[in-house]
């Protein structure tokens, strides 16, 4: 009996440090190895913008095209798994901003992402405009938006159907 | 060990079985050759534009501009493209299986095989085809449907941009305007992590990096560009048929790993993505004007030159630009919130924001929390945590019942690529202190602040090269006036919500009044910094009044210690009288304190009155004082640009 209730004592820690790990690969942006780092300490001021910008790229792997699997992105492109996560991570501030008004480009451009039918778009809208303050929680980072905004659609009848797509 | 009869008759036929299958990749590579050098594919177009084969420029003969060794699979295949091609088709035969960090060559040249195995229809029975997954995957991600020449605005603060930038965005199929963002983009620029403006410049000049190619979410570039270096955006939609667009990204596959040696001026990112265009459509010559400098906004007007290239174009609006208009449109009561509601010293339980209706409140909140990302994206963060002041703003804004307004920004008159041409030649004549002459004048690139300002950054001027050849009539006969070889000069208006400092510097020669009453040419360093406003409505106004604090240096064996150091106010106005005639009465003095000391002073009026987009008029007036010795100027002057 004891050794019985050891076994399922050790395979339940096993099991819990099993889920864990899943869930730290699933939707964690910080496994990625770039996205909100790109953002960090962009103050504006010349060099600082320049070693990241339009002529002088940094050296970085990311987004070069043929690199194989790299982070988020296999040969470049963000690998599908990432994409709602990566496209969150990159628009945070303008997805709050659309969210809080109930409209925008990159509003738009999420709802795409997740395949929010045109019949639901004004249902989705309104529902994230009011809930804009859960989804973006008072310093909340990318994988904690991306899981608020999912349990914010799950428990909308409608648009339940999109959360599993995020 | 003894085999039976048949059995060995059997291994025998095997055997005969076996061996033409291995002897016939190379004949049947003789073969492909054989009809390569009779169809002379290494002469085509298509394959000098893949390979990036261009003319030597003394001897005969081609190089490539790759630098990359791995780009050629011939060890002479940078120069001689028959070698390469027939290395290339034997390449085509490699069983290398693809893996996460391999490709067969097949598939890290696709575009080429997928070119030659169009001239030379490849049986695949004799030349197995490579199914190229990753290629596979990668274009399915991208799905194309067409491609957009995506066109930065300048942006004078920052030295890699000062002319603009250009890149290329692959539309899907699945998009549209709303969703543009989720579109990619293929940039070509110098791989570096170099953050000092002076040396990134000095090996930029020197081809000291490697440029390459990568490719990105749009979202990020509209990030970078709209919010965070608030420069506008311009999109022209290129009308290419699938085909080219194909081939365009099938060439970006191969370009993947290969770098060029990237230089400033003339191999720098629009001149590849030129490149690009040429490979996917080889009837196109875009390349051949700039062979010595490519200016984004010029490589952006050759592309639109070509006859129904571009279909249609967008402007984006930066996040500044934005700001800048909706703020125009506001009533006072709204603007005096702003900047309280933006820095945290207000809060919406005030009266004076309360007792707007709820469409005006809308509109205060979002504009404020546009204010606030500009303060944090230029580094002047009011508070200590901006993120959390956003939220506030933002949430304010999810109670308010009011749709979205989002007035649309009027898109400018004239594009970037209806500006007036970048290079500019003047004839004129006049009269300076007593003396009558005529004068050339030419400056290669690119704009100054009298010019026509449609299409260029207002405010922004960069010149290279400016120079000036005068004959008077009597006495002087024939000099040159000054040379200017680099001249910039950014003067940003301010205002309640926006700071910018304003700078200038130029470095050269011109002439110089000494007490003998010759006139050297002296070497000369000057700028510094200044400010600007809009007079009199500060959001509304064009006419623009600066002032400057210049420091100068000038060195010469003719001047009193070979040199003169000195520092004084020049302020100025910019008025735009009409759209056509513009004015810009100014005056300078200096006081040279060491070396060769003098207080010299100048005060004039520059008109300039545009006759059509590339011709103007212009005529200079001013009364200078150097060495004690005062004299008028006055000239007269036709301008072309081209």
């Amino acid at each position: 009996m004891r050794k019985i209730l050891i076994a399922v004592f050790l395979s339940v820690v096993s099991a819990l440090a099993f889920a864990q790990k899943a869930a730290a690969q699933q939707n964690n942006i910080g496994t990625c190895g770039w996205g909100a780092k790109l953002f960090d300490g962009q103050s504006g001021v010349a060099p600082q913008v320049l070693a990241v910008t339009t002529n002088g790229t940094s050296g970085n792997q990311t987004f070069g095209i043929t690199t194989g699997t790299s982070g988020c992105t296999q040969d470049g492109v963000v690998r599908s798994t990432w994409k709602t996560a990566m496209f969150i991570d990159g628009n945070k501030e303008r997805l709050a901003r659309d969210m809080s008004i109930g409209n925008g480009e990159t509003l738009d451009s999420l709802a795409h992402l997740i395949g929010v039918r045109q019949e639901d778009r004004a249902a989705f809208n309104r529902t994230v405009q009011a809930n804009v303050s859960r989804i973006f929680a008072s310093g909340s980072t990318t994988d904690q938006v991306v899981v608020a905004l999912k349990e914010v659609l799950g428990s909308d009848r409608t648009l339940a159907q999109y959360a599993a797509s995020i | 060990m003894s085999f039976p009869l048949r059995a060995r008759w059997t291994l025998l036929c095997l055997l005969c079985l076996l061996a033409p299958s291995t002897a016939s990749p190379a004949t049947y590579l003789d073969e492909l050759i054989g009809r390569s050098r009779e169809q002379r594919l290494s002469e085509r177009r298509e394959w000098h534009r893949l390979m990036h084969y261009t003319s030597n420029l003394v001897t005969p003969g081609v190089h490539s501009l790759a630098d990359a060794r791995r780009f050629f699979l011939a060890p002479d295949g940078k120069t001689d493209p028959q070698s390469e091609l027939e290395a290339t088709l034997a390449a085509f035969f490699s069983d290398i299986v693809e893996t996460d960090k391999e490709q067969n060559p097949q598939c890290a040249f696709i575009a080429r095989y997928s070119w030659l195995d169009q001239q030379l229809r490849f049986d695949s029975a004799r030349l197995p085809r490579q199914p190229c997954k990753r290629f596979r995957d990668w274009r399915e991600t991208l799905n194309p449907q067409g491609v957009t020449l995506i066109f930065p605005a300048a942006s004078l603060n920052n030295p890699s941009s000062m002319y603009g930038h250009t890149l290329l965005r692959v539309d899907a199929k699945d998009q549209d305007e709303k969703t543009r963002l989720l579109a990619y983009a293929i940039n070509y620029a110098a791989n570096t992590d170099e953050t000092n403006g002076i040396a990134f410049a000095i090996n930029g000049l020197i081809g000291g990096y490697p440029g390459m190619f990568s490719i990105m979410p749009y979202y990020l570039k509209v990030r970078e560009y709209n919010d965070m270096e608030n420069r506008d955006i311009w999109e022209y939609q290129l009308n290419l048929t699938p085909e080219e667009t194909d081939r365009l990204l099938m060439h970006a596959w191969e370009l993947g790993p290969i770098y060029f040696d990237y230089y400033f001026f003339d191999e720098n990112c629009s001149y590849y993505l030129l490149e690009l265009l040429e490979v996917a459509r080889p009837d196109l010559d875009l390349t051949s004007p700039f062979r010595w400098w490519a200016i984004p906004s010029d490589t952006v007007r050759e592309i639109v030159k070509q006859k129904g290239l571009v279909k249609n174009t967008v402007y984006r609006p930066s996040n500044a630009t934005v700001i800048h208009y909706r703020l125009g449109l506001m009533s006072p009561d709204e603007l005096a919130l702003i900047n309280p509601l933006a820095r945290g010293t207000a809060s919406t339980a005030d009266r004076a924001f309360a007792a707007l209706p709820p469409t005006s409140q809308a509109r205060v909140l979002e504009v404020s929390h546009d204010y606030l990302s500009y303060l944090r994206a230029t580094g002047r963060s009011p508070v200590e945590d901006p993120q959390e002041l956003a939220r506030k703003l933002l949430l304010e804004r999810s109670r308010v019942a009011a749709g979205a307004e989002d007035p649309p920004v009027p898109v400018p008159p004239v594009r970037p690529d209806e500006g007036h041409g970048t290079s500019r030649v003047g004839i004129g004549g006049g009269r300076r202190d007593g003396l009558n002459f005529v004068e050339l004048h030419g400056r290669p690139v690119y704009h100054d602040l009298m010019d026509p300002e449609g299409g260029y950054v207002p405010g922004a001027q960069i010149e290279f090269f400016d120079f000036a050849v005068r004959d008077y009539s009597r006495g002087v006969g024939v000099r040159v006036e000054d040379i200017t070889p680099l001249k910039i000069v950014s003067i940003a208006p301010r205002n309640e919500f926006f700071q910018p400092l304003s700078w200038e510097i130029d470095v050269g020669w011109a002439r110089r009044r000494l007490a003998d009453g010759s006139e050297p040419l002296v070497f000369g360093v000057n700028g510094g910094p200044g400010l600007a406003w809009t007079v009199p409505d500060t959001l509304r106004s064009k006419t623009m009044i600066y002032g400057f604090l210049e420091s100068t240096l000038q060195a010469n064996t003719r001047l009193d210690k070979n040199y003169a150091l000195g520092i004084g106010p020049a302020i100025g106005a910019l008025i735009d009288l009409t759209g056509r005639w513009r004015a810009e009465p100014y005056a300078r003095a200096q006081w040279f304190f060491a070396g060769d000391t003098d207080t010299p002073w100048a005060v004039g009026l520059k008109q300039r009155y545009t006759l059509e987009r590339d011709w103007a008029l212009r005529l200079d007036i001013s009364r200078e004082r150097q060495e004690k010795q005062s004299w008028n100027t006055v000239l007269l002057s036709l301008h072309h640009y081209f």
